[in-house]
């Protein structure tokens, strides 16, 4: 309830466009019920008052389905709603061609409900690849069943479509199983020569169907899957997930609990971004601050696994507040451990960017402009490196985080050194704002009761790669209706083309390395 | 002499029957016909080698010009024999090559045009007056032309052959004025006559004639800046006609460039021969540039060509120059180099051409970004072609190695010239002769790999059959005597020795072939290299031993440099057996599975995602970006505000045409524009122009 | 630059594995049968049906545990700080010499949280260093002694996993790291996972836990070299 403003000037805005019944507010949400030809306008007066896409949420609630386009304002607090609803085999609009950050969700829609959004030039072969499921199968729909055995795959197979038009030109594919220790995906290198014209990423090797399993699923079992999502941010995850619940039930986490979860998020914001920075060292082949590097990730995990009892912080937040306490020793040992991290991390930085060798491979390579980063509406360090300064810490301020005054790093030139610098300061910034948060921990409980209730609700962090989203839906007996996540290496993975083209080969692995994101989690 | 007048006959007669023939025989006939013509050309010119004292006949006589003679002397035998062999492969290979041609185009024509070039040079090789040689060199530009011009319905085809008689003519003009001028100053046209005139030649008329005649000739030997027809016509010409280009054509310019200067301009100045070996090396590294990007096979070829005339003319102006400033033996060793390395272009360069004209056949294009896989599909051809591979880039036991060995080393025996100017320039030039060579290997390997290795990139190429018995015939005689010639090099210099000492120095025999057989080495210097088996074969094996060595140091006992690809071949082959059985004895118990090839989880390769030869050749583009100044259309297809497609249309630029061919244009029009201002139509300004002429012309004859 | 930087960071790596499992936080220990229950069913606390009764024991199926730890918050289940509880599968065959000293491992990931992929990079750190053992990660299936995978097999990632067993050389051998990859937990066999590797491969060694910390992983793969050795968990 902090600022009405900003949603009164956006409902002022859309009452002028659309059906003055269907616009309302709720809370610091704006609220909208829209009709498919009222989409275009819908969003061009959403991206001129500076809303961005979070995601789309999709839910068959029979009969038809409700498409719910969530965006939020990318510099003060506020949510804005966008309702459809449609009968079971109407098609959506698609918002892509105005806003490129809708583009993956739109497929994934169409692939996963049988839905498509109509002017959409890409449908097909994107979750359910066509090697290994046939057509027509949606299992995301409420008809389909979880148990339903693997379809057989004779007959089906997949061959790309050359994006290259040129005598001479090949692709070159990196992956599905490709380097040492990686996650499974497939990056598809179009080139003439030496310089990569353009790269197509094609992930979903490892589609799980989370959301599917999660349906009937009791809250407190999707809570294990939401952890899951990307084990290396799960508390994270877990936090979003957890908000979303409260929500939905109406309670607030006690207030040492707010702030022990701030101080475990910035712990795990922490090991995660020291992780990204040892693999991009590791990348440009430099062992030494690797190896540093991995050893000062190594005393985080244990920190973790010493305070919480497992090393990711798995099993830790849960609806209504945190499943275990800290004592003072133990706040003592994370800010002692912290503190000695970012030093550490802080000196090897330092030699990092005094390494020629080292900023030949990073410097002016891998650059993300600001306009391709709006374009595809980047989140993270990835966009705050190319000038984009959404932190929802910052601009959605959340649990703990309204009293904290988090400072935002930025940079402006976009390539890989700017993501390292950005990484950095972050981290430094988290050890700061744990050594702070413990200073001033509230006595009392970590954890309010809390009742499953019927509703849906919005939970939302800013995890270590950038903005993730969790919407979530109850039954009055607490168990999962639908469950859609929103997480911020799907939204960040499209703007990996844009960074690699024009790079050589070799610049590539430099350039994934340094965007850092995880495909199980935007695999799900 | 007998010989060689039939040489000139039965290619003639073979002419004229194939025109009385019924289209479909027209093939055999050439095989029959063509095969005599050259085999007898070849006879002709191993008689010539063999015979004690060069033969002449003199046929005709004209007043005040001189007598009209052919002759027979070691190096028109040399350049005879080659020309025959290159003929001969060609012959045989006709059924194999010619039959698809069959209601398209004329195979009557094409034999009417190979008999008539054979015989036009033989007739060019064997003249010794200039009327008789001109007479000879323009018919073979002609004929030359209608083959290359063949497949007369492609547009490219015919604007190639006419660029290249048009270069073709102005050289041939340039380097008759410069005859000519010879001529004057000798006061006859045979040949005796200019050798004898020669040594009395003023600076200035041997320099202008050196190079009309240098830069003339080599217009049609492929030598920089005349080289721009080149890559056009043997990329448009039928395989088996650029064969023929490059074995015999450019080895007759050669002979004509190599009498002239060595017979007719002896002494040459030693400024004239570091010319040639500049011109050579800038000809062998932009050739070799080109073929390390051109697309097509044949035009890769054909810039390999220009590479290799290049090398051949570095080997020329070392000789020349060595000559010029007192080192004999080194001049011999130079021109048995660049000979040698004729002899060898020759032989692999025909073998590669009718190579790529099988692929042609078989897959339907010569464009190796939609080859590939041939090699399982083409075997014979693949394996030939291999030995044509292995020849050009240089790797023993083939023949390339030790021409191009020769040449290298012969531009490090710099080091004992006294000039410090000069010994830079060799430098230079052997520095880019040694990037050349690099670059060639690099050349190569894209072009056998891309075209045999891998998956066929298209349907045509997964489809392709093996070549005729006819082609595999005749690629099978020129691998052969590659190979032959690549392990008994000690013969070929022996053979080059004598026929270098015919026109230039002798004791390029005793300089490069110790005797190790005969004994007649000091015995300790010789028994330091029978630890290596210098003295295996002795008995069994005529005349010089197996190393091709240089001797310097007092008594010639010590070694500039040395080396055998007989015994490499020799040893080789004991390795391979010895590794063979080592294996058989002690390592084939686990046996071997053989599984897919590994994809990286992708269920299967595609063709697309496999190299191309254009990615290949990028690093090389990059690097010589100045030279090639290719530039590139960028275009991004977008559909509803997606970007789907990313057109690219690359605008290639050959930089003889930036440098040379197309300034001349360009002048030539301005030219031709200035003129055309006074075309105005007025007929009082004509007048005008009569009186101003006539006014001229009165006051030139009073003064002089 | 590096070396003077990197040698005063000093060495920590450790012989002994045992004493490295002793430090706090290296392991995240695992649940042991329990011999009776006071009260409560701690079977009903485990999500994913890892905890049975037999008898009057509560037995643990350590290749269903995801470490949520709720049976050690809300039901007493004692844990145990151990890290070496990597087990032999009954089909182990004896270990060829050529892996006793050198083993290269093919990591593939049927799709994993990225947690365990976390924990195989740690192995390389200096606190454990592996590359001291002579294990090395390699990126091409020919030269690997090791598939390791990690995750529930995927729909997406079955035939990868399928091409890459076949395209390695034998002597081979199979090791699931993580629960996941053992019985599938917590998606489970569904309509897009598998219940784990051995539905698709024979497992030769297994190595439980969600992530099984870096120690578990190398007590693993060091059975596979025969340096420790072959045992089974839970008899």
């Amino acid at each position: 309830m902090s600022d009405m403003t900003p949603s009164a000037a956006i409902l002022g805005a859309l009452r002028a466009i659309l059906p003055a019944g269907g616009v309302r507010a709720a809370g610091d949400e704006a609220i909208a019920q829209a009709g498919r030809a009222d989409l275009p306008a819908v969003v061009e007066v959403l991206t001129r008052a500076g809303y961005v896409l979070a995601g789309i949420v999709l839910e068959t609630i029979a009969p038809g389905w409700q498409c719910r386009y969530v965006f939020y304002h990318a510099a003060r607090p506020g949510f804005c709603h966008i309702d459809l609803v449609g009968a079971e085999h109407d098609p959506l609009a698609s918002i892509s061609p105005l806003l490129f950050a809708a583009d993956w969700p739109e497929r994934e829609l169409e692939d996963l409900f049988g839905i498509p959004s109509e002017g959409h030039p890409l449908l097909g072969d994107f979750v359910l690849h066509n090697e290994d499921w046939p057509e027509g199968v949606a299992p995301m729909r409420r008809s389909y069943d979880v148990r339903t055995p693997k379809p057989a795959r004779e007959g089906l197979s997949w061959r790309p479509q050359r994006f290259v038009d040129a005598p001479g030109a090949f692709s070159m594919s990196v992956g599905p199983v490709y380097g040492g220790v990686t996650e499974t995906a497939q990056f598809r290198l179009e080139s003439e020569g030496e310089q990569i014209l353009h790269a197509t990423p094609r992930l979903f090797y490892k589609y799980r169907g989370l959301e599917k399993i999660a349906e009937g699923r009791p809250a407190a079992d999707a809570l294990l899957l939401a952890e899951r999502l990307n084990g290396t941010s799960a508390f994270a995850h877990a936090v979003a997930f957890s908000r979303a619940a409260e929500s939905v039930a109406g309670v607030a986490p006690p207030p040492r609990a707010e702030v022990l979860r701030l101080v475990f998020a910035e712990l795990e914001r922490l090991r995660s971004h020291v992780s990204t920075i040892d693999e991009l060292a590791e990348s440009t082949g430099l062992t030494v601050p690797a190896a540093m590097l991995s050893a000062v990730v190594e005393d985080l995990l244990r920190l973790s696994g010493r305070v919480s009892g497992h090393r990711y912080l798995f099993g830790l937040a849960r609806p209504g507040g945190l499943a275990a306490d800290v004592d003072a020793g133990e706040a003592r040992d994370i800010a002692a451990t912290t503190r000695a991290a970012a030093a550490r991390l802080g000196r090897i930085v330092q030699g990092l960017s005094l390494d020629n060798g080292f900023l030949d491979r990073v410097e002016e390579v891998g650059t993300l402009s600001v306009a391709r980063a709006l374009h595809h509406g980047v989140v993270g360090p990835v966009g705050r490196a190319s000038g984009l300064g959404k932190d929802l810490r910052a601009i959605q301020p959340y649990g703990a985080y309204r009293a904290a005054g988090v400072e935002v790093a930025l940079a402006e030139e976009g390539d890989a050194f700017a993501r390292l610098r950005v990484l950095a300061d972050e981290a430094q910034e988290s050890a700061r704002l744990i050594g702070s948060a413990l200073e001033a921990l509230p006595d009392g409980p970590v954890q309010a009761p809390w009742q499953p209730r019927a509703g849906a609700a919005l939970g939302w962090v800013e995890a270590p790669i950038g903005a993730a989203f969790h919407w979530l839906r109850l039954a009055a007996d607490g168990s999962v209706v639908r469950w859609r996540v929103m997480p911020p290496s799907f939204t960040n993975w499209p703007a990996l083309s844009s960074a690699v083209e024009g790079y050589a080969f070799q610049d590539f692995p430099i350039i994934l390395a340094s965007f850092g994101l995880s495909v199980s989690e935007s695999d799900r | 002499m007998t010989v060689l007048l039939l040489s000139l006959l039965v290619p003639l007669c073979g002419g004229v029957i194939a025109l009385g023939l019924r289209e479909r025989a027209a093939a055999a006939a050439l095989a029959a016909t063509g095969a005599v013509s050259a085999a007898l050309s070849l006879a002709a010119g191993i008689l010539g080698f063999l015979a004690p004292r060069p033969a002449n006949l003199v046929f005709g006589h004209l007043p005040y010009l001189g007598p009209l003679a052919l002759g027979l002397d070691p190096l028109t035998s040399l350049f005879l024999a080659v020309t025959g062999v290159v003929f001969l492969a060609v012959a045989i290979a006709a059924p194999g090559y010619l039959p698809r041609y069959l209601g398209t185009y004329s195979l009557r024509g094409f034999s009417v045009g190979f008999h008539a070039l054979l015989a036009s040079i033989v007739l060019a090789l064997a003249a010794r007056d200039l009327i008789t040689f001109f007479v000879a060199w323009e018919a073979m530009a002609v004929f030359a032309y209608l083959l290359v011009a063949y497949e007369h319905r492609r547009e490219e085809a015919q604007s190639a052959a006419l660029s290249m008689l048009a270069a073709g003519e102005v050289g041939t003009m340039a380097a008759l004025v410069g005859l000519l001028l010879l001529s004057s100053h000798a006061g006859g046209i045979s040949f005796a006559a200019l050798e004898q005139g020669a040594a009395s030649l003023g600076s200035a008329t041997r320099w202008g004639a050196f190079l009309l005649i240098f830069f003339g000739f080599g217009v049609k030997a492929g030598l920089f800046p005349g080289m721009g027809w080149l890559p056009r016509a043997q990329s448009a010409a039928p395989a088996s006609a650029s064969a023929l280009l490059s074995g015999a054509l450019e080895g007759l310019a050669v002979y004509a460039i190599l009498r002239s200067l060595a017979a007719f301009l002896n002494p040459l100045p030693a400024d004239a021969g570091l010319l040639v070996l500049v011109v050579g090396a800038v000809t062998a590294l932009l050739g070799i540039l080109y073929a390390n990007t051109a697309s097509d096979l044949r035009r890769m070829l054909a810039h390999s060509s220009i590479e290799n005339m290049g090398l051949i003319a570095v080997g020329l102006g070392a000789a020349f120059t060595f000559l010029a400033l007192g080192h004999p033996l080194l001049a011999a060793l130079a021109f048995v180099a660049a000979l040698f390395h004729l002899v060898n272009h020759a032989l692999y360069k025909s073998l590669l051409f009718l190579g790529a004209g099988a692929v042609d056949q078989a897959a339907g294009s010569g464009d190796m970004d939609s080859l590939g896989g041939l090699a399982r599909r083409m075997p014979w051809t693949s394996g030939v072609f291999l030995a044509g591979v292995l020849s050009i880039a240089a790797l023993p036991p083939f023949n390339g190695f030790s021409s191009e060995w020769l040449l290298i080393q012969s531009i490090l025996r710099s080091v004992v010239l006294s000039s410090v100017a000069v010994k830079i320039t060799f430098a230079l030039a052997g520095v880019l002769v040694a990037l050349t060579a690099g670059l060639a290997a690099t050349a190569f390997v894209r072009a056998y790999a891309m075209t045999f290795l891998g998956l066929g990139r298209t349907g045509a190429a997964e489809r392709a059959v093996e070549a005729p018995a006819a082609l595999r015939w005749g690629m099978g005689l020129l691998g052969a005597l590659c190979l032959l010639l690549g392990i008994t090099p000690t013969y070929v210099v022996s053979g080059l020795g004598r026929i270098v000492a015919s026109f230039g120095p002798s004791g390029a025999v005793g300089t490069l072939v110790p005797p190790f057989f005969s004994g007649r080495l000091p015995a300790a210097f010789a028994r330091t290299f029978q630890a290596i088996g210098s003295h295996i074969g002795k008995g069994i094996l005529p005349g010089p031993g197996l190393v091709l060595m240089h001797r310097t140091g007092p008594q010639g006992t010590g070694v500039a440099f040395a080396a055998s690809p007989t015994y490499l071949l020799l040893i080789l082959l004991v390795l391979l057996a010895a590794a063979y059985g080592l294996r058989l004895a002690f390592g084939a118990r686990t046996p071997a599975a053989v599984r897919k090839p590994w994809d990286g989880g992708r269920y299967h390769l595609w063709p697309e995602a496999t190299y191309t030869a254009t990615g290949f050749a990028a690093p090389v583009r990059v690097l010589f970006h100045s030279i090639f100044q290719r530039t590139v259309k960028h275009e991004e297809v977008v559909e509803n505000a997606f970007r789907v497609r990313i057109q690219r249309q690359p605008q290639e630029s050959y930089v003889v045409d930036r440098l040379v061919s197309g300034p001349i244009t360009r002048l030539g029009r301005a030219v031709a524009d200035g003129l055309a201002r006074l075309h105005h139509g007025r007929l009082n300004l004509y007048i005008l122009y009569a009186f101003v002429t006539l006014l001229l012309a009165l006051l030139v004859v009073h003064f002089t | 630059m590096w070396t003077t930087k990197g040698i005063p960071a000093g060495v920590l790596t450790r012989r002994r594995l045992q004493e490295l499992s002793r430090s706090p936080g290296a392991t995240p220990g695992r649940p042991v049968n329990r011999p009776s229950a006071p009260g409560g069913d701690p079977a009903a606390v485990c999500p994913t049906g890892a905890l049975s009764w037999q008898g009057e024991e509560v037995h643990v199926a350590l290749g269903r545990c995801i470490s949520c730890q709720r049976c050690r918050r809300e039901a007493d289940i004692p844990w145990q700080p151990d890290a070496l509880w990597a087990e032999s599968l009954p089909g182990l065959e004896p270990t060829p010499r050529s892996f006793r000293h050198s083993l290269h491992v093919r990591v593939l990931d049927g799709g994993d949280g990225g947690e365990t992929l976390r924990e195989l990079r740690q192995l390389t750190s200096p606190y454990y260093a592996l590359h001291r053992l002579g294990i090395f990660f390699t990126p091409t299936p020919r030269d690997a002694d090791v598939l390791l995978v990690v995750g529930p097999v995927t729909q997406g990632t079955r035939q990868a996993l399928l091409d890459t067993y076949e395209a390695m050389p034998d002597p081979k051998r199979v090791m699931a790291v993580g629960s996941a990859a053992i019985s599938g937990v917590p998606t489970g066999p569904s309509f897009t996972a598998s219940g784990g590797v051995s539905d698709l491969l024979p497992v030769d060694v297994a190595v439980p836990g969600n992530p099984p910390p870096p120690l578990a992983i190398l007590d693993g793969l060091l059975i596979l070299m025969g340096r420790s050795a072959a045992k089974e968990l839970m008899p």
